[in-house]
């Protein structure tokens, strides 16, 4: 017991006075890119595990919804033909266009330009019109009729959607805290370039979703 | 045994609790291909009383596996304390989230175990029995996915690297995994039955990449922890935004 390392107080017991600094410290630990420090890649290297693996499974659910369009074609496309392609299309503009306004604020952002917190609010207005015309869309579902219990179609609708609502939500939270800090300050290059990815991915995943389910089961 | 070795044997609590739970899963014949929630109750009933002992010593075994990982998950908020300093708030949500995570596992296999306890059940009961330790397993997801955020914040917000960073993306994507699993209540067959692969393989192979990738990543920080360190109040506190 004698040569064992001796531990202090657990961390979060520590008083104000810190402990005299060791003179052989460990291992020098392995720090995160600071803000100056260019990855070549946007945001980290670390935070493509994310976008790659949710974009992987994503694609695990186009193909099982392609077996089932393949399975039955005519039923798929009898119920296909039942959804709010217009509320899809909108949908679709809007956040193209809030994808657009995250290029502009990304680029106000790296000039250091007051325009951020405009381009950043424009990118919510966007997510809440999709959120708003999804919630809308839903409801004419379920006014026709629809369940997501009872027809195979509408129950991956409702799941793919759904999923995909969720990353909007996250999105939408993590843009308005990138607003929020850009009020008082400027937030980390990591953070925002992570957003900006992560709401293009959001963007690029509703475009394959709305041209897979709205589009290509009905033809 | 000194400190180190514990903590090392510690950081091997994940990944025992991947091989002893999966084998338990061999033994009792959930694995290799798990029964599907559309079988038929004579399916189901022949499932747990055709060879009981079998069943209930495979279950017993997993029930033992899923516990394995307390200790690693332990570890996990001694190295948090270490990224937080002196509001380890994640810190302590990870513990308690991961002391749910370790019931919710446990509880089904006892379940599943109870199945085999008697021969002359019905097999209404039986389907019961089976349907719950399924649902319990899988669609509890909330306590599992908020540990993985608050471990991925608690690394996103260290500055001195404990865990490396890709590990706190990691851990969301794991988050996200969980997802589907919700949607076994609504299907009895396919990719979203709680066999299917968006929710049983889905769920499987993303818990046990958590596990693994978490040991390993605790045995790399136990080093670090054992180092003479300056205070966390010293640091330069960084920030997600």
């Amino acid at each position: 017991m004698s040569t064992e390392p001796v531990l202090g107080e657990p961390t979060f017991l520590w008083d104000d006075d810190p402990p005299a600094p060791s003179p052989s410290p460990g291992p020098a630990p392995a720090r995160g890119p600071t803000d100056e420090e260019r990855t070549g890649v946007p945001a980290e290297p670390g935070l493509w595990i994310f976008v790659l693996g949710d974009m992987t499974i994503f694609g695990v659910f186009f193909v099982v919804f392609a077996h089932y369009l393949g399975e039955d074609r005519a039923a798929l496309k009898a119920s296909a033909s039942a959804l709010h392609q217009q509320i899809g299309a909108v949908n679709t503009l809007v956040l193209l266009a809030s994808s657009y306004f995250m290029v502009r604020a990304l680029h106000a952002y790296r000039a250091g330009s007051a325009r951020l917190r405009a381009d950043l609010g424009f990118v919510l207005v966007g997510g809440a019109v999709f959120l708003t015309a999804k919630v809308a869309e839903y409801a004419l579902v379920l006014a026709d009729g629809h369940r997501p219990g009872t027809e195979l179609f509408f129950t991956l609708y409702f799941a793919v959607t759904g999923v995909h609502l969720l990353h909007v939500l996250i999105g939408m939270a993590l843009v308005a805290r990138w607003r929020a800090v850009s009020l008082r300050g400027r937030s980390g290059r990591i953070f925002a370039e992570g957003v900006a990815v992560y709401w293009h991915m959001v963007d690029l995943l509703w475009v394959v979703i709305f041209n897979l389910v709205y589009l290509g089961a009905t033809t | 045994m000194d400190t180190r070795r514990l903590l090392n044997l510690a950081a091997l609590g994940g990944p025992a609790a991947v091989v002893v739970t999966l084998a338990g899963w061999l033994v009792a014949g959930m694995l290799p291909l798990p029964i599907s929630p559309s079988a038929s109750p004579s399916e189901v009933l022949s499932f747990f009383t055709d060879q009981p002992d079998r069943v209930m010593a495979g279950f017993v075994l997993s029930s033992i596996g899923v516990v394995l990982m307390a200790p690693m998950l332990a570890l996990i908020s001694v190295h948090m304390l270490r990224m937080e300093g002196r509001v380890p708030i994640l810190a302590f949500t990870q513990i308690l989230t991961a002391a749910v995570t370790v019931v919710v596992n446990l509880f089904p296999q006892l379940i599943f175990a109870v199945g085999g306890f008697r021969t002359d059940r019905s097999s209404d009961t039986i389907v019961l029995l089976n349907d719950l330790a399924w649902l319990l397993l899988f669609t509890g997801i909330a306590p599992f996915m908020i540990q993985n955020v608050v471990i991925g914040l608690a690394v996103l917000r260290d500055p001195a690297g404990v865990f490396p960073r890709w590990l706190a993306y990691l851990n969301f994507l794991v988050a996200f995994a969980f997802v589907p699993d919700v949607l076994a209540y609504f299907f009895t067959t396919g990719p979203f039955a709680w066999n299917g692969v968006l929710v049983f393989w889905l769920a499987l192979t993303a818990y046990c990449v958590f596990l693994v990738a978490m040991s390993w990543a605790c045995r790399r920080a136990n080093h670090l922890l054992l180092a003479p360190a300056p205070a966390p109040a010293q640091r330069e506190h960084a920030s997600v935004a």
